[in-house]
């Protein structure tokens, strides 16, 4: 540990102030939080609460059912990021459906699946567009190549979104925010200085032990002087202005629209969707595709997972039926998850 | 997905990078990065270098305690 590191935790083990309540937006934060013990370092009466930055858990079990349909029904070549792959449909995860002669191909990045598309000229190939501010400009990026290109066989289907609105209905779950790092390094940090004027309070932060704990001994002593506060610790990769280029390339390929947030229900202004000009790279339009509303497991909680109303420990699936081999909410399927990040770093398990 | 990788800067061609990523090298986006010459480090994400990186973490971390105290 090095001096700044057992400074941080001086902050913590002298703080004798009001319970606080702490969320992580970004799933990648809980995980490393978990991961490097950081818990253990603090107060009981600080909360650590798993918010709804992974965009694996929050995508609805509806649109797992449409990628299903483009590559059962429409046959069409499904490329995804590795994470979306077993989590459970209303009847079958993608994982399950390749039994059943589904063609599912992981890729790293969008423009992987472009790549392919243009090796595959008698392919139809769909990419599966989730995530928030990080991912959606390779996702736009993506596009406009094959646009260029003029790759027909590339569409995607969308689930893109995007953090203010959920901040929004978030923001009486926690007193203060772990801000998403890399979802500010592309927009900047104006909307979490705007949400210091309605009382919410947050800094961004970076991934590594050392800006983890600074992150949260700022969280903790400015709490203590009651006033709404907003601070970046990540000044090393986010910038007030944010990605500009990436700001502008967004605004250009795709539009607001209304999202459903797995757990959280419909958020107004929370998603992004292709603009009529693209609507070409759109799989929706492509293939026709019904509106379908999935079925989730009425048992599984990550719903109030996702809101701090639970942990996962609370949920009676947690650690029986659902686990990481055998999933049945999306919170244990995805590694950013907050069930996956309690089964594996020792949170307790039932039974 | 969302796990951001930090990686030096090998060589740039128009709008892509060859970026060492710990050893790994491996081709990304920096298309939406100005001013981009070997040496820099940047912040890679889904294949697309998102931001470029200005600062050590331990340096950062150092300057924030020490105005925290």
């Amino acid at each position: 540990m090095n001096q700044q590191d057992i400074e941080a935790k001086e902050v913590f083990t002298s703080y004798q102030g009001k319970p606080l309540r702490i969320m992580e937006v970004c799933g990648t934060h809980t995980h490393e939080i978990f991961r490097l013990g950081i818990r253990n370092l603090l107060p009981s009466s600080i909360t650590l609460i798993s918010g709804p930055g992974c965009p694996v858990c929050v995508t609805p079990v509806g649109y797992i059912d449409e990628a299903l349909m483009l590559a059962l029904d429409h046959h069409a070549t499904i490329c995804t990021f590795g994470d979306l792959i077993k989590v459970p449909g209303s009847e079958m995860s993608m994982a399950g459906s390749r039994a059943q002669g589904a063609v599912i191909k992981t890729v790293y990045a969008p423009m992987d699946a472009v790549t392919y598309a243009k090796e595959h000229p008698d392919e139809q190939v769909v990419f599966l567009a989730v995530g928030f501010e990080t991912t959606v400009p390779s996702a736009c990026l993506a596009v406009k190549r094959a646009e260029a290109e003029g790759v027909k066989n590339f569409t995607i289907l969308g689930a893109n979104k995007t953090m203010p609105n959920a901040y929004q209905a978030l923001k009486g779950s926690a007193d203060a925010f772990l801000y998403p790092g890399h979802v500010n390094a592309i927009t900047g940090t104006a909307v979490c200085e705007e949400l210091v004027k309605q009382g919410v309070s947050g800094v961004v932060t970076g991934f590594t032990a050392s800006e983890l704990l600074a992150a949260l001994a700022v969280i903790i002593r400015l709490s203590e002087k009651g006033v709404p506060f907003f601070q970046n610790c990540y000044s090393r990769v986010v910038r007030p202005e944010g990605n500009v280029q990436a700001q502008k390339l967004m605004a250009e390929v795709m539009e607001s629209c209304d999202a459903e947030w797995r757990g959280l229900g419909m958020i107004k202004g929370s998603g992004l969707k292709l603009r009529p000009k693209y609507q070409a790279f759109d799989a929706r339009v492509r293939f026709h595709l019904p509106h379908i509303t999935g079925r989730s497991n009425p048992a599984c909680r990550c719903g109030d997972v996702l809101q701090g109303k639970c942990t996962p420990s609370e949920c009676p699936l947690f650690g029986k039926i659902c686990t990481p081999l055998h999933p049945i909410g999306a919170c244990m399927v995805s590694s950013e998850g907050a069930c996956s990040a309690y089964y594996q770093y020792g949170g307790k398990i039932n039974g | 997905m969302c796990v951001g990788i930090s990686g030096k800067v090998v060589s740039i061609d128009k709008g892509t990078a060859v970026i060492d990523m710990s050893g790994a090298k491996r081709e990304v986006s920096v298309d939406l990065i100005e001013d981009l010459e070997p040496g820099d480090y940047v912040m890679v994400h889904a294949g697309t270098a998102i931001a470029k990186i200005t600062d050590t973490d331990d340096h950062e971390t150092n300057t924030i305690m020490g105005k925290l105290s």
